[in-house]
């Protein structure tokens, strides 16, 4: 029992949080949705950078995969969003089977310009070759074909809202069990010297494998998201320029930590939302923020929280102490 | 897949070792009994780490064959190797320095389906003191503890041990020699040292290497005892 509130408490509170800033601040309901969404598509990038240290410039590809699968499915063939959820993440699966074995057989550079190059071969395949389905770079758009389903009408945004939070909170569970699980100190692990794995009896291609279809499922999932909340997707989500953004929030978040992907896109998409309004070119605050990331705060957003929260127990224990 | 009765546990015949076009390991040919404690002593440059990174599945052999429990484990994948019982704990002392000591013995248990943490921490009782410190924070001699107490879990039949010693402080070499001895009690070790003293105190037999050939095989107790296998290095 112990155990299994130690999985919910920590995403309770921070769904808890996200809820009362909703009602705080009701304006800004579509951008805690956008971050949400954003964050899962984080989490995805963090099981392959932060913890298995392989880093991918083509995570946008797999963002795309999921979306368009969703969005096919609501264009063309029917109307229940949930069921488009359930195929995207099928065919999330089915990306991650399929590519696994042979991208993780590349290394370091290697492996992450391949997934540039599925990136690149993606848009590509959505713009042209698909056209007939996709309607090329005019995009889908489907809003009016979504039905409600019997508990929530995912067309209404505040309802949407609900939904998401749902969505975040299972999520955070099991991503919490997976950073305390055998299975993500195997990842780590592998991140911190693979050979040492083999000689334990680990089958490393196999793990790798695994961590890499978790990763296409989370981003899929994402994709679905974003293509049900928007009631349209266009090639621009699978664009291979935003790949570099997948990695600032990783980075600025804190890699390899339960709670760093929301921080992470909490920061990126706040600075850009707020620097915006100020100047066209957001990227200059971004830049600068990913540079005293690198040089200062190595441990991201999340891991600074929890330095001044350590530091912070740190004295009240002491003082504690002193008046018993 | 090729067997044999014998009942060395490990067989090693006519092994040859190439980096690429650079060969290292010449027509090497050994043989461990299951209980014994055998060191492969040898300069620098040898040979003796690239002869167990192929016995352990890292390395291809180049011509031989490596018999390991009757099957030739030549062929196969490092994860295989351990999994059929014959563990390596590689030279460089590193454990997952962002892990705590406890996951990295649940790494450990995990991979082999061994949770008996206590029979193995009975010759490291030390551990039990630094379970929730991080790998990274242990000193040379913890962390050769820990590799050793991980290699362990799974009930393994050979471990091969690179130069476990080296680096250390004296007193925990007095350590860790304890644990050898009371280790080799349980399971066969096949050992490469630079430590002559604690190789004539631990070793049933030796094997000497110069220029990745086997150049002497010492049996005779009294000459180990007395480090007349110096001669050969």
């Amino acid at each position: 029992m112990n155990r299994l509130s130690g999985y919910v408490r920590g995403p309770f509170v921070l769904v808890v949080l996200i809820v009362i800033a909703r009602f705080l601040f009701p304006s800004k309901m579509t951008f805690l949705v956008e971050i949400t969404i954003f964050s899962i598509y984080i989490m995805a990038n963090d099981v392959l950078y932060g913890y298995m240290g392989m880093v991918s410039f083509g995570q946008p590809f797999y963002l795309g995969v999921g979306a368009y699968a969703a969005a096919i499915y609501l264009a063309h063939i029917g109307h229940n969003p949930l069921v488009a959820i359930v195929l995207a993440v099928l065919v999330g699966v089915a990306t991650g089977a399929l590519l696994g074995p042979a991208f993780i057989r590349l290394r370091g550079d290697y492996f992450a310009l391949i997934n540039a190059a599925t990136c690149g071969m993606g848009l590509f395949l959505l713009e042209k070759i698909l056209l007939p389905i996709t309607n090329g770079d005019d995009g889908l758009m489907y809003y009016s074909r979504i039905h409600a389903t019997p508990l929530l009408d995912l067309r209404k945004p505040d309802q949407f809202f609900w939904f998401a939070m749902i969505v975040l909170f299972i999520i955070l569970i099991l991503y919490t069990w997976l950073d305390r699980s055998t299975i993500g100190a195997s990842f780590r692990a592998i991140k911190m010297n693979e050979n040492k794995m083999k000689f334990l009896g680990y089958d490393t291609f196999k793990i790798r494998w695994i961590g890499y279809t978790m990763m296409t499922v989370l981003a899929a999932l994402a994709g679905s998201l974003l293509a049900i909340n928007y009631g349209f997707v266009n090639p621009s989500i699978s664009a291979p320029d935003r790949a570099a953004e997948v990695l600032v929030a990783t980075l600025i978040g804190g890699p390899g930590s339960i709670y760093g992907p929301f921080f992470g896109t909490a920061a990126f998409i706040g600075l850009r939302d707020v620097v915006s309004t100020f100047i066209s070119r957001w990227e200059l605050a971004m830049g600068i923020l990913t540079i005293i990331v690198c040089f200062w705060f190595k441990g991201g957003v999340w891991g600074t929280i929890q330095i001044i929260g350590g530091k912070i127990r740190g004295k009240m224990g002491k003082a504690s102490a002193q008046n018993p | 897949m090729v067997t044999s009765s014998d009942d060395k546990i490990l067989k090693v015949e006519d092994l040859n070792v190439s980096y690429q076009k650079l060969h290292v390991v010449f027509d090497v040919s050994l043989k461990i009994s299951p209980g014994e404690v055998v060191v492969v002593v040898g300069r620098n440059g040898a040979g003796k780490t690239t002869l167990f990174r192929t016995i352990s599945g890292f390395l291809r052999r180049d011509k031989g064959t490596i018999l390991f429990k009757g099957e030739d484990i030549g062929d196969l994948h490092p994860y295989e190797v351990a999994l059929r019982g014959l563990k390596y704990i590689q030279q460089d002392k590193h454990v997952f320095a962002d892990l705590t000591v406890r996951e990295n013995f649940e790494l450990g248990s995990y991979a082999t389906k061994d949770y008996d943490w206590d029979r193995v921490l009975d010759h490291f009782p030390k551990l039990k003191t630094l379970m929730d410190r991080k790998g990274g924070n242990l000193s040379g001699g913890e962390r050769q503890m820990l590799l050793m107490a991980q290699s362990l879990l799974g009930k393994p039949d050979l471990v091969l041990m690179d130069e476990p010693t080296e680096g250390l402080a004296p007193h925990v070499i007095d350590d860790l020699k304890v644990a050898f001895k009371k280790i080799g009690e349980q399971t066969t070790l096949l050992i490469i040292e630079q430590n002559l003293p604690l190789t004539a105190e631990v070793a049933d037999r030796i094997y000497a290497m110069k220029e990745g050939k086997i150049v002497a095989e010492i049996e005779d107790k009294k000459e180990i005892k007395d480090l007349k296998f110096e001669k050969y290095l």
